[in-house]
Protein backbone atom coordinates (compact mmCIF):
# COMPACT_ATOMS: atom_id res chain seq x y z
CA UNK A 1 0.00 0.00 0.00
CA UNK A 2 1.53 3.47 -1.01
CA UNK A 3 1.74 6.09 1.76
CA UNK A 4 -0.36 8.48 -0.18
CA UNK A 5 -3.28 5.41 0.04
CA UNK A 6 -2.74 5.35 3.73
CA UNK A 7 -1.85 8.87 5.24
CA UNK A 8 -4.44 11.03 2.44
CA UNK A 9 -7.07 8.55 0.55
CA UNK A 10 -8.06 6.17 3.20
CA UNK A 11 -8.78 9.04 5.93
CA UNK A 12 -10.58 11.39 3.33
CA UNK A 13 -13.02 8.56 2.03
CA UNK A 14 -13.73 7.71 5.60
CA UNK A 15 -13.90 11.06 6.88
CA UNK A 16 -16.19 11.90 4.25
CA UNK A 17 -18.60 9.32 4.74
CA UNK A 18 -18.60 10.47 8.49
CA UNK A 19 -19.44 13.47 7.45
CA UNK A 20 -22.22 12.74 5.02
CA UNK A 21 -23.40 9.76 7.02
CA UNK A 22 -25.29 11.71 8.90
CA UNK A 23 -26.59 14.11 6.44
CA UNK A 24 -30.36 14.71 6.68
CA UNK A 25 -32.30 17.60 4.44
CA UNK A 26 -35.77 18.38 5.68
CA UNK A 27 -37.14 21.44 6.45
CA UNK A 28 -33.65 22.12 7.31
CA UNK A 29 -30.20 20.74 7.77
CA UNK A 30 -29.20 18.20 10.44
CA UNK A 31 -25.92 16.19 11.03
CA UNK A 32 -27.03 13.03 13.52
CA UNK A 33 -24.05 11.86 15.55
CA UNK A 34 -24.37 7.70 15.03
CA UNK A 35 -26.90 5.73 18.01
CA UNK A 36 -24.73 3.50 20.26
CA UNK A 37 -25.89 0.65 18.79
CA UNK A 38 -24.34 2.15 15.33
CA UNK A 39 -21.15 2.65 17.21
CA UNK A 40 -21.74 -1.56 18.71
CA UNK A 41 -22.30 -2.85 14.87
CA UNK A 42 -19.25 -0.69 13.91
CA UNK A 43 -16.85 -2.69 16.13
CA UNK A 44 -18.83 -5.70 14.79
CA UNK A 45 -17.79 -4.49 11.50
CA UNK A 46 -14.67 -4.40 12.12
CA UNK A 47 -14.04 -7.49 14.18
CA UNK A 48 -15.30 -8.89 10.66
CA UNK A 49 -13.22 -7.12 8.35
CA UNK A 50 -10.17 -8.03 10.46
CA UNK A 51 -11.03 -12.09 10.58
CA UNK A 52 -11.69 -11.97 6.85
CA UNK A 53 -8.68 -10.46 6.10
CA UNK A 54 -10.05 -7.24 4.40
CA UNK A 55 -8.10 -5.26 6.83
CA UNK A 56 -4.90 -5.90 7.92
CA UNK A 57 -3.87 -4.04 11.41
CA UNK A 58 -0.56 -5.04 11.72
CA UNK A 59 0.10 -3.57 7.93
CA UNK A 60 -1.24 -0.44 9.05
CA UNK A 61 0.33 -0.51 12.93
CA UNK A 62 3.39 -2.22 13.61
CA UNK A 63 6.95 -1.84 15.45
CA UNK A 64 8.60 -1.98 12.61
CA UNK A 65 6.95 1.15 11.26
CA UNK A 66 7.80 4.47 11.66
CA UNK A 67 6.27 6.71 14.12
CA UNK A 68 4.27 8.88 11.41
CA UNK A 69 3.58 5.87 10.13
CA UNK A 70 1.71 3.94 12.83
CA UNK A 71 0.04 7.54 13.64
CA UNK A 72 -1.46 7.22 9.95
CA UNK A 73 -2.47 4.10 10.50
CA UNK A 74 -4.19 5.05 13.62
CA UNK A 75 -6.23 7.59 11.39
CA UNK A 76 -7.11 5.00 9.38
CA UNK A 77 -8.32 2.73 11.63
CA UNK A 78 -10.49 5.35 13.58
CA UNK A 79 -11.90 6.91 10.50
CA UNK A 80 -12.86 3.55 9.30
CA UNK A 81 -14.88 3.24 12.66
CA UNK A 82 -16.62 6.47 12.59
CA UNK A 83 -16.96 5.68 8.64
CA UNK A 84 -18.56 2.39 9.51
CA UNK A 85 -20.75 3.47 12.03
CA UNK A 86 -22.00 6.47 9.94
CA UNK A 87 -23.09 3.72 7.00
CA UNK A 88 -25.11 1.89 9.75
CA UNK A 89 -26.71 5.22 10.63
CA UNK A 90 -27.86 6.28 7.10
CA UNK A 91 -28.85 3.05 6.15
CA UNK A 92 -31.16 2.83 9.47
CA UNK A 93 -34.45 4.16 9.30
CA UNK A 94 -35.43 6.99 12.14
CA UNK A 95 -37.62 6.18 14.17
CA UNK A 96 -40.63 3.48 15.05
CA UNK A 97 -40.84 -0.71 14.30
CA UNK A 98 -38.06 -0.35 11.30
CA UNK A 99 -35.16 0.96 13.22
CA UNK A 100 -35.69 -1.55 15.71
CA UNK A 101 -36.34 -4.56 13.15
CA UNK A 102 -32.52 -2.97 10.94
CA UNK A 103 -30.48 -3.19 13.73
CA UNK A 104 -31.27 -6.86 15.04
CA UNK A 105 -31.27 -7.89 11.33
CA UNK A 106 -27.69 -5.96 11.43
CA UNK A 107 -26.46 -7.72 14.79
CA UNK A 108 -27.81 -11.20 13.53
CA UNK A 109 -26.18 -11.04 10.50
CA UNK A 110 -23.16 -9.98 11.29
CA UNK A 111 -22.67 -12.36 13.89
CA UNK A 112 -23.70 -14.64 11.35
CA UNK A 113 -21.21 -13.89 9.04
CA UNK A 114 -18.59 -13.36 11.87
CA UNK A 115 -19.31 -16.96 12.17
CA UNK A 116 -19.29 -18.12 9.19
CA UNK A 117 -15.67 -16.85 8.68
CA UNK A 118 -15.74 -16.08 5.17
CA UNK A 119 -13.06 -14.58 2.61
CA UNK A 120 -12.56 -10.97 1.91
CA UNK A 121 -14.44 -10.84 -1.52
CA UNK A 122 -17.06 -12.72 -0.09
CA UNK A 123 -17.69 -10.57 3.18
CA UNK A 124 -17.46 -7.37 0.86
CA UNK A 125 -20.22 -8.74 -1.55
CA UNK A 126 -22.44 -9.85 1.79
CA UNK A 127 -21.78 -6.02 2.91
CA UNK A 128 -22.85 -4.70 -0.58
CA UNK A 129 -26.05 -6.66 -0.49
CA UNK A 130 -26.76 -5.67 3.38
CA UNK A 131 -25.98 -2.17 2.96
CA UNK A 132 -28.14 -2.49 -0.50
CA UNK A 133 -30.94 -3.90 0.87
CA UNK A 134 -30.95 -1.58 3.74
CA UNK A 135 -30.92 1.77 1.28
CA UNK A 136 -34.03 0.23 -0.99
CA UNK A 137 -36.08 -0.43 1.82
CA UNK A 138 -35.23 2.75 3.96
CA UNK A 139 -35.21 5.68 1.30
CA UNK A 140 -37.45 3.70 -1.61
CA UNK A 141 -39.92 1.53 0.33
CA UNK A 142 -40.31 3.34 3.83
CA UNK A 143 -40.16 6.67 1.74
CA UNK A 144 -43.28 5.63 -0.73
CA UNK A 145 -45.36 4.70 2.41
CA UNK A 146 -44.38 7.95 4.45
CA UNK A 147 -44.60 10.42 1.78
CA UNK A 148 -47.82 12.06 2.00
CA UNK A 149 -49.76 10.82 -0.85
CA UNK A 150 -51.48 12.95 -3.82
CA UNK A 151 -54.84 11.32 -4.99
CA UNK A 152 -57.44 10.42 -2.19
CA UNK A 153 -57.56 6.88 -2.44
CA UNK A 154 -53.63 6.57 -1.92
CA UNK A 155 -54.05 9.05 0.62
CA UNK A 156 -57.40 6.83 2.65
CA UNK A 157 -55.20 3.42 2.14
CA UNK A 158 -51.95 5.62 3.95
CA UNK A 159 -54.11 6.60 6.58
CA UNK A 160 -55.38 2.90 6.69
CA UNK A 161 -51.80 1.65 6.64
CA UNK A 162 -51.28 3.79 9.42
CA UNK A 163 -54.30 3.14 11.59
CA UNK A 164 -53.13 -0.58 11.50
CA UNK A 165 -49.27 0.13 11.96
CA UNK A 166 -50.16 2.83 14.53
CA UNK A 167 -48.20 4.68 12.90
CA UNK A 168 -45.19 2.64 14.17
CA UNK A 169 -44.04 2.06 10.49
CA UNK A 170 -44.38 5.68 8.85
CA UNK A 171 -40.75 8.03 9.10
CA UNK A 172 -39.53 11.39 8.54
CA UNK A 173 -39.86 12.65 4.89
CA UNK A 174 -36.67 14.08 4.00
CA UNK A 175 -35.66 15.84 0.84
CA UNK A 176 -34.71 13.59 -2.19
CA UNK A 177 -31.48 15.09 -1.74
CA UNK A 178 -31.00 12.48 1.03
CA UNK A 179 -31.21 9.66 -0.86
CA UNK A 180 -29.12 10.76 -3.63
CA UNK A 181 -26.26 11.77 -0.67
CA UNK A 182 -26.82 8.65 1.32
CA UNK A 183 -26.44 6.17 -1.97
CA UNK A 184 -22.96 7.96 -2.46
CA UNK A 185 -21.99 7.79 0.82
CA UNK A 186 -22.61 3.95 1.24
CA UNK A 187 -21.06 3.64 -1.92
CA UNK A 188 -17.94 5.46 -0.96
CA UNK A 189 -17.65 3.66 2.03
CA UNK A 190 -17.77 0.49 0.24
CA UNK A 191 -14.99 1.79 -2.16
CA UNK A 192 -13.24 2.62 1.13
CA UNK A 193 -13.51 -0.71 2.31
CA UNK A 194 -11.59 -2.47 -0.51
CA UNK A 195 -9.24 0.18 -0.52
CA UNK A 196 -8.40 -1.05 2.80
CA UNK A 197 -5.05 -2.87 3.03
CA UNK A 198 -5.84 -6.54 3.30
CA UNK A 199 -3.98 -9.30 5.00
CA UNK A 200 -1.37 -11.34 3.16
CA UNK A 201 -3.09 -14.39 2.75
CA UNK A 202 -1.45 -15.57 -0.81
CA UNK A 203 -4.41 -14.94 -2.65
CA UNK A 204 -5.85 -17.75 -0.87
CA UNK A 205 -9.31 -18.28 0.30
CA UNK A 206 -9.57 -19.30 4.21
CA UNK A 207 -11.03 -22.61 3.03
CA UNK A 208 -8.93 -23.38 0.60
CA UNK A 209 -5.86 -22.22 2.80
CA UNK A 210 -7.06 -24.91 5.11
CA UNK A 211 -7.82 -28.05 2.40
CA UNK A 212 -4.27 -26.90 1.54
CA UNK A 213 -2.41 -27.52 4.58
CA UNK A 214 -4.13 -30.76 5.36
CA UNK A 215 -3.00 -31.75 2.19
CA UNK A 216 0.67 -30.75 2.54
CA UNK A 217 0.36 -32.48 5.66
CA UNK A 218 -1.08 -35.86 4.23
CA UNK A 219 1.51 -35.73 1.78
CA UNK A 220 4.08 -34.94 4.11
CA UNK A 221 2.59 -37.96 6.23
CA UNK A 222 3.04 -40.27 2.92
CA UNK A 223 6.44 -39.35 2.59
CA UNK A 224 7.78 -39.95 6.14
CA UNK A 225 5.84 -43.37 5.54
CA UNK B 1 14.77 10.40 -1.06
CA UNK B 2 11.93 7.94 -1.73
CA UNK B 3 11.84 7.88 2.40
CA UNK B 4 12.01 11.84 2.76
CA UNK B 5 9.04 11.91 -0.40
CA UNK B 6 6.82 9.11 1.61
CA UNK B 7 7.55 11.24 5.40
CA UNK B 8 6.51 15.11 3.13
CA UNK B 9 3.58 12.46 2.28
CA UNK B 10 2.38 11.02 5.09
CA UNK B 11 3.01 14.23 7.08
CA UNK B 12 0.73 16.16 4.93
CA UNK B 13 -1.69 13.71 4.90
CA UNK B 14 -1.77 13.72 8.45
CA UNK B 15 -2.32 17.34 8.99
CA UNK B 16 -5.19 16.84 6.16
CA UNK B 17 -7.08 14.45 8.45
CA UNK B 18 -6.69 15.97 11.36
CA UNK B 19 -7.88 19.51 9.88
CA UNK B 20 -11.20 17.54 8.22
CA UNK B 21 -11.92 16.00 11.00
CA UNK B 22 -11.90 18.70 13.48
CA UNK B 23 -14.01 20.82 10.46
CA UNK B 24 -16.51 17.87 10.69
CA UNK B 25 -16.47 18.11 14.51
CA UNK B 26 -17.40 22.19 14.30
CA UNK B 27 -20.40 21.12 12.14
CA UNK B 28 -21.72 18.36 14.02
CA UNK B 29 -21.52 20.37 17.32
CA UNK B 30 -22.59 23.89 15.39
CA UNK B 31 -25.49 22.88 12.90
CA UNK B 32 -25.19 25.27 10.55
CA UNK B 33 -27.96 25.32 8.22
CA UNK B 34 -26.57 27.24 5.77
CA UNK B 35 -23.62 27.78 3.69
CA UNK B 36 -23.87 31.19 4.78
CA UNK B 37 -23.61 29.83 8.49
CA UNK B 38 -20.98 27.80 7.62
CA UNK B 39 -18.92 30.63 6.16
CA UNK B 40 -19.84 33.04 8.91
CA UNK B 41 -19.19 30.14 11.46
CA UNK B 42 -15.79 29.76 10.32
CA UNK B 43 -14.64 33.24 10.03
CA UNK B 44 -16.32 34.09 13.42
CA UNK B 45 -14.01 31.59 14.58
CA UNK B 46 -11.15 33.57 13.60
CA UNK B 47 -12.60 36.71 14.82
CA UNK B 48 -13.09 37.92 11.43
CA UNK B 49 -16.73 37.90 11.00
CA UNK B 50 -18.57 41.43 10.70
CA UNK B 51 -22.08 42.10 10.68
CA UNK B 52 -22.96 44.65 7.57
CA UNK B 53 -23.84 47.67 9.69
CA UNK B 54 -26.00 49.84 6.58
CA UNK B 55 -27.96 46.10 6.27
CA UNK B 56 -28.29 46.22 10.47
CA UNK B 57 -29.32 50.06 10.33
CA UNK B 58 -31.34 49.52 7.64
CA UNK B 59 -33.34 46.74 10.18
CA UNK B 60 -33.54 49.13 12.92
CA UNK B 61 -35.62 51.66 11.08
CA UNK B 62 -37.91 49.22 9.94
CA UNK B 63 -37.95 47.42 13.70
CA UNK B 64 -38.69 51.18 14.66
CA UNK B 65 -41.48 51.68 12.42
CA UNK B 66 -43.34 48.01 13.20
CA UNK B 67 -42.35 46.86 10.10
CA UNK B 68 -41.23 43.44 11.29
CA UNK B 69 -41.27 41.34 8.26
CA UNK B 70 -39.29 43.93 6.22
CA UNK B 71 -36.48 44.40 9.57
CA UNK B 72 -36.02 41.17 9.78
CA UNK B 73 -34.91 40.70 6.36
CA UNK B 74 -32.51 43.33 7.01
CA UNK B 75 -31.28 41.91 9.96
CA UNK B 76 -30.73 38.79 7.65
CA UNK B 77 -28.51 40.58 5.18
CA UNK B 78 -26.94 42.36 8.20
CA UNK B 79 -25.68 38.71 9.74
CA UNK B 80 -26.43 36.14 6.97
CA UNK B 81 -24.57 33.84 9.50
CA UNK B 82 -26.42 34.18 12.70
CA UNK B 83 -23.37 34.80 14.44
CA UNK B 84 -23.57 38.19 15.77
CA UNK B 85 -25.65 38.10 19.40
CA UNK B 86 -26.96 41.33 19.26
CA UNK B 87 -28.86 40.65 15.72
CA UNK B 88 -29.98 37.62 16.85
CA UNK B 89 -31.41 39.76 19.90
CA UNK B 90 -33.53 42.25 17.54
CA UNK B 91 -34.53 39.33 15.55
CA UNK B 92 -36.23 37.33 18.48
CA UNK B 93 -37.32 40.67 19.40
CA UNK B 94 -39.09 41.50 16.20
CA UNK B 95 -41.18 37.97 16.30
CA UNK B 96 -41.80 38.88 19.72
CA UNK B 97 -43.34 41.96 18.83
CA UNK B 98 -45.06 40.85 15.88
CA UNK B 99 -46.60 38.05 17.58
CA UNK B 100 -47.90 39.50 20.75
CA UNK B 101 -51.23 40.11 21.27
CA UNK B 102 -53.84 41.85 23.81
CA UNK B 103 -56.04 38.73 23.56
CA UNK B 104 -53.36 35.64 23.05
CA UNK B 105 -49.60 35.74 21.01
CA UNK B 106 -49.02 34.03 18.16
CA UNK B 107 -46.96 30.52 18.92
CA UNK B 108 -45.53 30.11 15.66
CA UNK B 109 -43.72 33.45 16.01
CA UNK B 110 -42.97 33.49 19.93
CA UNK B 111 -41.30 29.82 18.67
CA UNK B 112 -39.02 31.36 16.34
CA UNK B 113 -38.18 34.65 18.15
CA UNK B 114 -37.40 31.98 21.52
CA UNK B 115 -34.86 30.41 18.78
CA UNK B 116 -33.50 33.35 17.74
CA UNK B 117 -32.92 34.48 21.39
CA UNK B 118 -31.12 31.16 22.18
CA UNK B 119 -29.22 31.71 19.40
CA UNK B 120 -28.12 35.51 20.72
CA UNK B 121 -27.50 34.00 24.45
CA UNK B 122 -25.21 31.29 22.77
CA UNK B 123 -23.69 33.53 20.54
CA UNK B 124 -22.97 36.54 22.72
CA UNK B 125 -19.43 36.20 25.03
CA UNK B 126 -20.36 34.18 28.47
CA UNK B 127 -23.89 33.90 27.45
CA UNK B 128 -25.18 37.35 28.60
CA UNK B 129 -26.33 39.65 26.12
CA UNK B 130 -27.38 43.78 26.75
CA UNK B 131 -28.63 46.16 24.45
CA UNK B 132 -29.30 49.44 25.74
CA UNK B 133 -31.74 50.70 23.37
CA UNK B 134 -34.32 53.33 24.88
CA UNK B 135 -36.97 51.55 22.52
CA UNK B 136 -36.51 48.43 24.12
CA UNK B 137 -38.35 47.74 27.60
CA UNK B 138 -36.56 44.54 27.70
CA UNK B 139 -32.75 44.74 27.25
CA UNK B 140 -31.56 41.78 28.30
CA UNK B 141 -31.41 38.33 26.55
CA UNK B 142 -32.73 36.59 29.99
CA UNK B 143 -36.05 39.37 29.88
CA UNK B 144 -36.63 38.30 26.34
CA UNK B 145 -36.40 34.52 26.68
CA UNK B 146 -38.70 34.84 29.54
CA UNK B 147 -40.86 36.60 28.39
CA UNK B 148 -40.89 34.52 24.77
CA UNK B 149 -41.53 31.09 27.02
CA UNK B 150 -43.99 32.98 29.44
CA UNK B 151 -45.92 33.50 26.08
CA UNK B 152 -45.75 29.80 24.71
CA UNK B 153 -47.00 28.77 28.11
CA UNK B 154 -50.62 27.48 28.93
CA UNK B 155 -51.68 27.95 32.26
CA UNK B 156 -55.07 29.75 34.30
CA UNK B 157 -53.34 32.90 34.32
CA UNK B 158 -54.14 32.62 30.20
CA UNK B 159 -58.19 32.87 31.12
CA UNK B 160 -57.53 36.25 33.62
CA UNK B 161 -59.31 39.05 31.93
CA UNK B 162 -56.81 41.65 33.49
CA UNK B 163 -54.42 40.66 31.03
CA UNK B 164 -55.96 42.05 27.74
CA UNK B 165 -54.51 45.10 29.94
CA UNK B 166 -51.14 44.35 29.79
CA UNK B 167 -48.42 45.98 27.60
CA UNK B 168 -46.31 44.92 24.73
CA UNK B 169 -42.73 45.80 25.79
Amino acid sequence: MTAAREAIALPLVFLTVTLLGGLRIADGVALLPPSLFALVLSVLLLGLLVRCGALAPNRLVHASRSFLANVNGLVVMLSAFLASAQAFNVATPESGAPRVLFNLVYLVLLANTIAASPDRARVLRSLLVIFGSAFIVKFIVLSALSHPAEGTVTRALQVLFEGVTLGSVTQDVFHPATGYIAFGTLMLYLFGLVLLPAADRGGLKPAATYRTSLNTNREGNELEE
Amino acid sequence: MVAMRDGVVRGIGLALALGYAALIAWLYVQQPQSAAEVTGGLSAAIGSYRVDPAAFDDGLQFFRRDQFAAARMAFERADPAHQDARVQFYIAYSYYRQGWGRFYQDDTLFAQGLEAVNRAIARAPGGRIRVDDPDLQMRSGEELKAELEAGLERDASDFNPASVLRPRK
